[in-house]
């Protein structure tokens, strides 16, 4: 059922992610031509604990399923520690009338490669 | 801040250090004029103000020719200590593609796919702590667009 595709792994002290999102994007322009509302991800936060190491907004602009790669420095991470991400997406009609709804989606994966 | 800390979730106590400037949250609800801008030149501007930008350790990279216009792989690096990073593009309906509030300890490498509707730049600004605002940018050809679907 995941929506994520979560892959996480500390090489040294970087902790090195790839995360995989099941979502549509619908850009304003593709819900017009198919008659449903825009929906696209607007934020992306990735958290280790406390720590956040990913912090995004983003457009209707990123790819079908986006892929996203980043990095962050291990320090005080400890074998057990899950990268926890989490994507709000907006639902807007196509003629960008109204209000946008918003919804958080979140999961987490535990990070491998930590002592 | 009740907004950004309900966002966060967990930790009743969250000293989490959270930068004094924006976080890339709030890029979208105080800023929405960088998202509905259809230059990168306004983009820029609703998102950083009048800014100068100087060259620096900062990178854009992307395949010059991209054969799926759907999927262009962008990967942005930098060694600089930034507070926040954002990108653009000038073949797209509008110009801004995403923002990044780089966090303590984040290491500025990121790749990520996006659409282009066809061959243009794709611009990174990447705001420094030390104030200054560095510039990079990468022309590209797009065999097929990418916003049709």
């Amino acid at each position: 059922m995941g929506k994520m595709k979560i892959k996480a792994k500390v090489k040294g002290d970087v902790l090195k992610a790839k995360i995989q999102i099941k979502h549509d994007m619908l850009t304003y322009d593709q819900a017009k031509k198919k008659g449903k509302q825009a929906n696209f991800i607007t934020h992306i936060t990735g958290k280790v604990g406390e720590k956040v190491v990913l912090d995004m907004s983003t457009s209707q602009f990123l790819s079908k399923n986006p892929i996203l790669k980043f990095q962050a420095k291990a320090d005080g991470m400890k074998k057990g520690d899950k990268l926890e991400i989490t994507y709000t997406e907006v639902f807007f009609n196509a003629d960008k009338t109204g209000e946008g709804k918003y919804e958080d989606v979140t999961e987490a994966k535990k990070i491998k490669g930590l002592k | 801040m009740m907004e950004r800390r309900k966002f966060l979730g967990l930790g009743a106590a969250l000293f989490v250090a959270v930068p004094a400037s924006l976080s890339a949250l709030d890029f979208r609800k105080e800023k929405p004029a960088t998202w509905t801008a259809k230059k990168v030149d306004e983009s820029i501007k609703a998102l950083y103000g009048d800014i100068k930008t100087v060259d620096g350790d900062i990178k854009v990279k992307a395949p010059k020719i991209a054969s799926n216009g759907g999927a262009v792989p962008v990967t942005v690096t930098s060694g600089l200590e930034l507070k926040s990073l954002a990108v653009f593009q000038d073949a797209n309906p509008e110009a801004a593609i995403a923002a990044f509030t780089i966090p303590e300890g984040a290491i500025v490498n990121y790749t990520f796919k996006i659409k282009m509707k066809g061959s243009g730049e794709i611009t990174v600004i990447g705001e420094g702590k030390d104030g200054k605002f560095y510039k990079a940018s990468q022309k590209l050809d797009v065999a097929l667009g990418g916003c049709e679907g």
